[in-house]
């Protein structure tokens, strides 16, 4: 399933668009060999669009997914962590990581089912407050109590 | 992200060739996809059937389960530190509380599968995942052999879990 690419809504327009008459762009053409005078292939006037690039773009999406990989990784590792070395350091560890991995995770399937501004802002804020509850239960597990790695070896030993 | 689109060149109508040349559009993709979503509902379009109508694919499927899980997931650990939050009382407490239930091993078997194989299938298929962002193994017979290696290791590593304690 493909999911949207969230592009950030605070990227700049670098260019003002320049603008012929309407009626005259289209988005994709096809275009038509009418005319002898062309016989080399139509591909070899396609040409990448990059020299005539203008304006920045921001890296905000790009650092995004790049971040949501590193703790998808991050978090992979924790795995034999927590089995090897359970302990504090571990269990907050995994409460970050857990925590992030989510909202991120969540954060996405949103970006693909919910659509319109306001919808949008409002999901979003109620997932912050979700993971920011989340997080602050898992330290307190973590701090109060016997913390995440025993919890999981004592439900195991059940 | 500005975005640029291929135009018609008027400038010699009569050799009936496109020559292609870039103009950055006055639109984001969020802008657009806005637009799309509000015109769409305001004339209360039907939405055409696609998940009703489509083949179902292995790859499709394992596809919605990883997100499934993922969720799944992501609820109970967020129900779990809600819980920590708000009840009284430590965890061994409340263990103890299920233990003396006595629920019975083939319902506790079941239980124990029931958070182990969502942990270990969007695990696997989270490091399945990872491989396409490192841009291998896209051809479909590999996504094909690939899915069901995740699938038997997911049920494999799931019963071993539950056997092993």
């Amino acid at each position: 399933m493909a999911a949207i690419v969230r592009i950030s809504s605070v990227c700049h327009r670098g260019v003002k668009p320049l603008f012929y008459r309407s009626s005259l762009l289209s988005r994709t053409l096809v275009a038509q060999q009418k005319d002898q005078d062309c016989p080399y292939p139509l591909t070899a006037r396609i040409h990448g669009s990059s020299s005539l690039y203008a304006g920045s773009v921001s890296k905000a999406a790009s650092l995004h997914w790049t971040g949501e990989r590193v703790v998808s990784v991050l978090l992979l590792a924790m795995g034999p962590a927590a089995y090897y070395f359970p302990g504090p350091a571990v269990d907050y560890s995994l409460a970050a990581a857990l925590t992030l991995h989510g909202h991120w995770g969540i954060g996405q399937v949103l970006t693909d089912y919910v659509h319109g501004e306001p919808k949008i802002k409002m999901v979003n804020a109620g997932l912050f407050l979700l993971s920011t509850v989340t997080f602050a239960g898992l330290c307190y597990f973590n701090y109060n109590d016997v913390g995440i790695c025993k919890a999981v070896a004592l439900l195991w030993s059940k | 992200m500005t975005f640029t689109r291929q135009g018609t060149c008027l400038f010699r109508p009569q050799f009936g060739i496109l020559c292609r040349h870039a103009v950055p559009m006055g639109t984001t993709a969020n802008e657009e996809m806005n637009t799309f979503w509000a015109k769409n509902n305001k004339l209360n379009r039907p939405m055409s059937p696609h998940l009703t109508i489509y083949k179902w694919s292995m790859p499709m499927m394992m596809s919605i389960t990883h997100r499934g899980t993922g969720v799944g997931l992501s609820g109970g650990i967020s129900a779990f530190a809600l819980l920590a939050l708000v009840l009284p009382g430590n965890y061994p407490y409340y263990l103890d509380l299920i233990h003396s239930l006595s629920v019975g091993p083939a319902l506790l078997s079941l239980a124990k599968f029931g958070i182990a194989f969502p942990v270990s299938y969007h695990t696997l298929n989270g490091i399945r995942h990872l491989f396409w962002d490192s841009g291998k193994g896209f051809k479909i017979p590999e996504v094909y052999r690939s899915g069901y290696v995740v699938i038997v290791l997911s049920i494999l590593t799931s019963i071993a879990a539950i056997a092993y304690m």
